[in-house]
């Protein structure tokens, strides 16, 4: 006997620099605000799941599960933090769902936090890096721009992708987010200016890279019937799905494709009994601009080597097949990596309600897509409009 | 001890900005590389023009470190 698994409510912190908030001041806050929204009484909550992936390293604290849920007066439920690096939140997802979806739990809230500004720049790397295999990669000096360099060049190589083609994803995320008061970017850029930016991993420029974010997002998860009985303004989750991918850049058969966003995609239309040409919009981690092209190849929005071409077809991108990205992306709402995953279900969520300050008039699905590591842990979420 | 390793570039990237441990380094080319027994490496590239995906170097690959290539004359 399964149910079916509702976001009965959501709430963020603004995405950005945020001095003098710690990690919990950020996590309490979005959790209070969802909560607020959903109308589910706290005492209500089973669990308590805190996506974070560089707490420790970056602020020196740990075990945020007890002591966020203690701040929220929960210190009798279950609580512990979930980290898959980037996709640690929507992780965090996947396992609440599943605990409601088998009855376990009637409600679970979820939360995604992470301060990454106010370090020096080599020390960010060193912590993102902490997502890269250090045995092998690590040892070689990968970085994540390294990463999305070497599968910009090689798009670039086999389907003549161009430079303006991907950096076009940043100026129309720029635009999105300018128009999103919870983005970090609020001043659209010009394919001139994301041009004349400088290399950081070569062919990817300083532009085509997502800023270091503070911010936190939470999700109140439940069942149908406790979202019907408290009146909460409930969004349908029509599929959560979790898969692993290739852990190394050398794992991989093509690096152009991550086999990892490809079969969480395909499990996740099979399990939501839609297609990706039936989504209307979609949140997608475009942590690098040619992440998002590749991703919109992989999901199945466009054929593989199509997707740089979509994005100088499509500029407006309200009014394409799928609209990617109208929170402004990673690239402009900004990526405060444990957060990321809660954050773009909120905006989709807000999507699903009609109340999205870039709305798509009539969306009735929704998508997110996450990834943590070389996509090495990558989730899909599809949510269904009330009707 | 090392081994002589051919392969053919997948594709390269140039590290400008590094993580600690490689900010001596800085900048510095890795390559991805499918050696001529189809298994793929990371290494890093010495010489002066990055090499074509496509093209074809040579390295020396001695246990627990990140192989040296550069470039062959020979293209495929």
């Amino acid at each position: 006997m399964t149910t079916n698994v509702h976001v009965a409510g959501v709430g963020s912190t603004k995405f950005g620099v945020l001095p003098g908030r710690n990690l919990q001041s950020l996590a309490v806050e979005a959790a209070r605000a969802a909560l607020a929204d959903s109308n589910i009484p706290t005492g209500k909550i089973g669990c308590v799941f805190v996506g974070n992936f560089v707490g420790g390293i970056m602020t020196g604290q740990e075990l945020l599960g007890p002591i966020v849920a203690a701040d929220l007066g929960l210190s009798n439920v279950a609580a512990i933090k979930i980290e898959a690096a980037c996709a640690s939140s929507s992780a965090a997802v996947r396992i609440g769902h599943d605990l409601i979806r088998a009855g376990a739990e009637d409600a679970v809230l979820v939360i995604g936090v992470e301060r990454l500004t106010g370090a020096p720049r080599d020390a960010l790397t060193t912590a993102m890096t902490a997502a890269i295999d250090q045995g092998t990669e690590g040892r070689a000096g990968l970085t994540f721009p390294g990463f999305w360099g070497m599968v910009m060049a090689r798009h670039m190589h086999l389907y003549g992708t161009t430079r303006e083609q991907v950096a076009a994803v940043t100026v129309k995320n720029r635009r999105f987010g300018a128009t999103n008061p919870l983005a970090q970017f609020q001043k659209p850029v010009t394919l001139e200016e994301v041009m004349a930016s400088p290399p950081i991993s070569d062919p990817i420029l300083r532009f085509d890279c997502c800023p270091a974010t503070d911010g936190a997002a939470a999700l109140v998860l439940t069942s149908e019937s406790l979202a019907k009985k408290h009146g909460a303004p409930a969004v349908r989750m029509a599929a959560s799905v979790l898969v692993n991918g290739p852990v190394r850049i050398t794992d991989y058969d093509e690096i152009t494709v991550h086999d990892g966003t490809v079969r969480a995609a395909r499990r996740a239309y099979e399990t939501a009994g839609v297609g990706p040409d039936d989504i209307d919009v979609a949140e997608l981690h475009d942590c690098f601009s040619i992440a998002e092209i590749v991703d919109s190849e992989d999901l199945g929005f466009f054929a593989k080597g199509e997707g740089g071409p979509a994005v100088l077809r499509a500029p407006s991108a309200r009014n394409s097949k799928v609209a990617i990205n109208l929170s402004g992306g990673l690239l402009s709402k900004g990526h405060p990596t444990g957060a990321t995953g809660c954050g773009q279900i909120y905006e989709v969520v807000m999507q699903m309600r009609g109340r999205h300050p870039n709305q798509v008039p009539n969306a009735r699905f929704g998508l997110t897509h996450n990834g943590g590591g070389t996509a090495a842990a990558v989730t899909v979420h599809i949510l269904e409009a009330p009707q | 001890m090392s081994a002589a390793v051919h392969g053919t570039v997948q594709s390269h990237t140039v590290i400008r900005v590094p993580d600690k441990a490689h900010a001596a380094m800085a900048p510095f080319t890795l390559l991805l590389v499918e050696l001529s027994d189809g298994k793929r490496v990371l290494g890093h590239f010495h010489g002066t023009d990055l090499p074509a995906i496509g093209s074809r170097v040579a390295g020396s690959a001695a246990k627990n470190a990140t192989i040296i290539f550069r470039a062959l004359e020979e293209t495929p």
